[in-house]
């Protein structure tokens, strides 16, 4: 079945540096300050907006506040009325926003959709925010009472390839040094300016404790205030807006596949149903597989650049394989090569991912998307990977229970 | 001049900044001896440099000593000598002259001071220390606060300029701001003529009341008062004073040391670097502040202030409305908007007034905007235009507070571009 195009008109990314919740706003004026940048920087006009989806986990935990869409209506005086969609899916709550806002403009609902992602998390403690997290696992069984429940179960996903395949733990000490090196090229990621090194990573002391089981804070993404606002368009709106922004359609980006499953939701459900399988994770491998094939492509080598969802470095460390950068278990050697690296053959995360650039959790799908539109367009600045045509992107939600593979080219 | 530079000496790694600004080294792969008095000192100033880093690793690049033992050897090695000690124009040229000895001939020689008057400091040194000394002026902490004055003397080589401002840019991701030898250079010149009308309106006001009203809201992450404290009012006193001695401008009358902060400072009341004594804001074992009142030299509770416009343009900050609450503290009236008037008018005044003589002209306002930005957390003068609605209602603005308009503010283009995640400098407090 060949569907319409949906076609990326750009969007704007806040700093991931800031701490919103120090700064004593309300999760409303993070929207808004992404919302009226993404205009600036795309010229789109408040009437072009037909609809607007918003991706964010729990703002009713962190912020004792739901119903996130119905703040978007008053950031102009053009959107009473607008319809407002908000939706949750863990982690891969703005993928998820981003699937929906794609199939009402494939069916022709809307010609353009604003997709915000966004989340306020600095208002909770450390425990208090691990906790919150746990709701994105079946939280009575693998949460409740545990302290950091994720940290805990991404460890276990390491310690299920150590067991299948072999796990060096200075391979995932090196993710993290790659995505902090890359973080330092963007000048919106969260640890842009923080010290790191592959010796850090691999030091275990005071100031890089053990998190839970293999995983050390190195390992972990960011606690992270943030929001990004982006704009999903028809082919016909596109080409008016090329027209009118004096460019041509064809330098348009388009989402030219997807891919999207759930997994069951416990993680041990999970790894005990892949035990023969040839992934640890096949319903991710299935997410990145359907997306290659509603793009047209074969393999992971028709692709330029990954922005993948290292929540910790065993995520990306699975996103290796998952990918098809190595065969099952190997990813290692993808990582002692170089190819995952800014300059390698297949960079991965050059924004810094969820680690160096930071992981607002209900923004980061609309953050992967707005850095894939980046790197197509050449406006990527420091992070730009030359020449990059199609771009993949992985955010899940949970323990990869969500999956939404998203490819975006030219 | 220095071809690269891979070793560099800290004189002063004790203190503060000579342990941040030597962590800033090490952290980025440069072999640093972090050198004071005593080896004892020096250690503890790693500590430092290992917690801004979060790091025990950087301790690798690091070698820690003491001038007696160990000056001669580093001097010989290092591709630049960064001197931190204490603000003491004696001090520092025993320490010169010792370092006169034992440097290589092209090694790059500086000090993190910006009240001395840098001409004097190098005098009697050889000709090659004269050519490549220069200030570089780190502020604190550098972890977190990224400006970096770079100013040179008379004798300072251009190419060492252009070079060492290259490298604290590119290899130590600092925000660099060329600025002109006078005292307190851009920075220091532009925040303490504030601080000193702020704690001059204290008298009147009150400190809680002062702060309140030139709050985070108005474009700061901190409150002024409690920056003082922060900085130390001894540090306020010394810089008050070379700016009352060695700049002279239209506004300099505003430069006073109120008789009560005179006071605070001779009792020992001098901020968080005395925290049982206190500072302009004393904090209670409940966790409660109880703060400094000018009139009578002792701590007085909280009052709370509250006032309407001040808590609308919060609400406003709140919700992300930016240039509404800036709206509705021009339109607000009485004495409590006033003074917030006065201060912001003041502000872009001295700051647009200044260009030419503190930065390059050819820079307009935007080395003082990365100065105050990067060095105070501040937002910048243009960007303060911006938010008044353009540079036509900040002129009335000045008008209205008798200040003469700087030429250049009347046709200022800075201010009208949009600002991205100008946001950041208005706390909703």
């Amino acid at each position: 079945m060949t569907n319409p195009k949906t076609y990326i008109l750009g969007g704007y990314q806040t700093d991931f540096a800031r701490n919103w919740a120090r700064e004593n706003k309300h999760i409303s004026a993070l929207m808004r300050e992404a919302y009226e940048a993404s205009l600036i920087t795309t010229k789109v006009e408040p009437n072009d907006i037909k609809a607007a989806f918003i991706g964010n986990f729990a703002a009713e935990l962190y912020c004792m506040q739901g119903h996130l869409g119905a703040f978007f209506v008053d950031f102009d005086p053009a959107f009473k009325g607008l319809p407002t969609t908000r939706l949750e899916g863990a982690c891969a709550s703005s993928a998820l926003a981003t699937l929906s806002a794609m199939a009402h403009i494939q069916a022709g609902i809307y010609d353009c959709i604003a997709l915000v992602g966004v989340e306020l998390m600095k208002t909770a403690s450390p425990a208090q925010g691990g906790d919150y997290l746990g709701t994105a696992a079946w939280y009575e069984k693998e949460s409740a009472g545990v302290e950091f429940p994720f940290p805990k179960l991404f460890g276990k996903l390491g310690d299920v390839y150590d067991s299948r395949y072999g796990l060096d733990d200075k391979h995932l000490a090196r993710i993290s040094d790659i995505n902090y090196a890359n973080a330092r090229l963007n000048p919106n990621a969260q640890t842009r300016d923080w010290f790191m090194s592959y010796d850090h990573a691999c030091s275990n002391n005071q100031y890089n404790t053990a998190v839970s089981g293999r995983i050390k804070v190195t390992d972990c993404s960011q606690v992270t205030d943030g929001a990004v606002c982006l704009y999903l368009a028809s082919e016909s709106f596109a080409a008016d807006y090329a027209r009118r922004s004096g460019t041509t359609l064809r330098q348009i980006p388009v989402i030219q596949g997807w891919g999207h499953t759930t997994a069951p939701i416990e993680f041990s459900t999970k790894v005990n149903d892949s035990e023969n399988a040839d992934y640890v994770l096949p319903w991710t491998r299935k997410a990145v597989t359907d997306a290659y094939q509603r793009a047209g492509i074969n393999d992971c080598w028709e692709l330029d650049a990954v922005e993948t969802h290292d929540c910790f470095t065993t995520s990306e460390y699975m996103a290796i394989d998952h990918f098809g950068l190595t065969d099952p278990g190997k990813s290692w050697q993808a990582i002692e090569e170089g190819v995952i690296e800014i300059n390698g053959k297949l960079p991965m995360n050059p924004s810094g991912g969820l680690i160096g650039c930071g992981h607002p959790v209900g923004a980061t799908g609309a953050r992967q998307l707005l850095d894939a539109y980046k790197q197509v367009t050449d406006t990527a600045g420091d992070y730009q990977i030359q020449n990059a045509r199609r771009v993949a992107t992985l955010n899940i939600g949970g323990t990869a229970t969500a999956n939404v593979c998203l490819i975006v080219g030219l | 001049m220095t071809q690269d530079i891979r070793k560099v000496v800290i004189l002063g790694a004790s203190g503060t900044i000579g342990s941040l600004a030597g962590g800033v080294l090490a952290q980025n792969g440069i072999q640093t001896w972090f050198l004071s008095r005593t080896l004892k000192g020096s250690q503890k100033g790693l500590a430092k440099a290992q917690k801004q880093a979060r790091s025990e690793v950087i301790a690798a690049n690091i070698i820690c000593g003491d001038y007696d033992s160990m000056l001669r050897e580093a001097c010989e090695q290092a591709d630049w000598i960064l001197e931190c000690v204490a603000e003491d124009i004696e001090i520092k040229q025993q320490l010169y002259e010792k370092v006169d000895q034992f440097r290589k001939p092209d090694s790059i020689v500086s000090s993190v001071t910006s009240s001395l008057l840098l001409e004097e400091l190098p005098k009697g040194r050889s000709e090659s220390f004269q050519r490549n000394f220069l200030s570089t002026h780190f502020y604190n902490p550098p972890g977190k606060m990224l400006a970096c004055e770079i100013c040179g003397q008379s004798q300072t080589d251009p190419a060492v300029m252009e070079y060492i401002a290259d490298f604290c840019a590119k290899k130590l991701r600092r925000a660099v701001i060329p600025v002109k030898p006078t005292a307190g250079f851009a920075g220091n010149r532009i925040a303490f003529l504030l601080f000193a009308r702020i704690t001059e309106l204290a008298v009147e006001h009150g400190v809680e009341m002062m702060d309140y009203l030139i709050g985070p809201y108005t474009g700061r992450l901190m409150a002024p008062l409690a920056t003082l404290d922060l900085v130390g009012l001894d540090i306020h006193k010394a810089i008050i004073q070379s700016l009352q001695s060695h700049t002279h401008d239209a506004m300099h009358n505003k430069l006073l040391l109120p008789e009560y902060v005179e006071t605070m400072i001779a009792n020992g009341h001098l901020g968080n670097k005395t925290r049982t004594k206190g500072g302009f804001y004393k904090r209670l074992e409940s966790g409660k502040f109880i703060y400094m009142d000018p009139a009578s030299g002792e701590y007085i509770p909280a009052f709370q202030p509250h006032v309407q416009f001040v808590e609308k343009a919060k609400e406003q900050i709140h919700l992300g409305m930016y240039r509404q609450a800036y709206q509705t503290i021009l339109d607000a009236r009485g004495p409590e908007a006033a003074i917030v008037h006065e201060i912001l008018a003041t502000y872009i005044a001295y700051a647009y007034m200044l260009i030419g003589e503190v930065t390059d002209e050819k820079d307009g306002i935007e080395g003082i905007d990365r100065v105050m930005a990067t060095g105070f957390n501040w937002a910048g003068p243009s960007l303060l235009v911006y938010m008044l609605g353009g540079r036509e209602r900040a002129v009335e603005l000045l008008r209205s507070q008798n200040l003469a308009v700087p030429p250049i503010l009347e046709n200022d283009t800075v201010c009208e571009k949009y600002t991205f995640n100008s946001g950041r400098f208005f706390p909703a407090r």
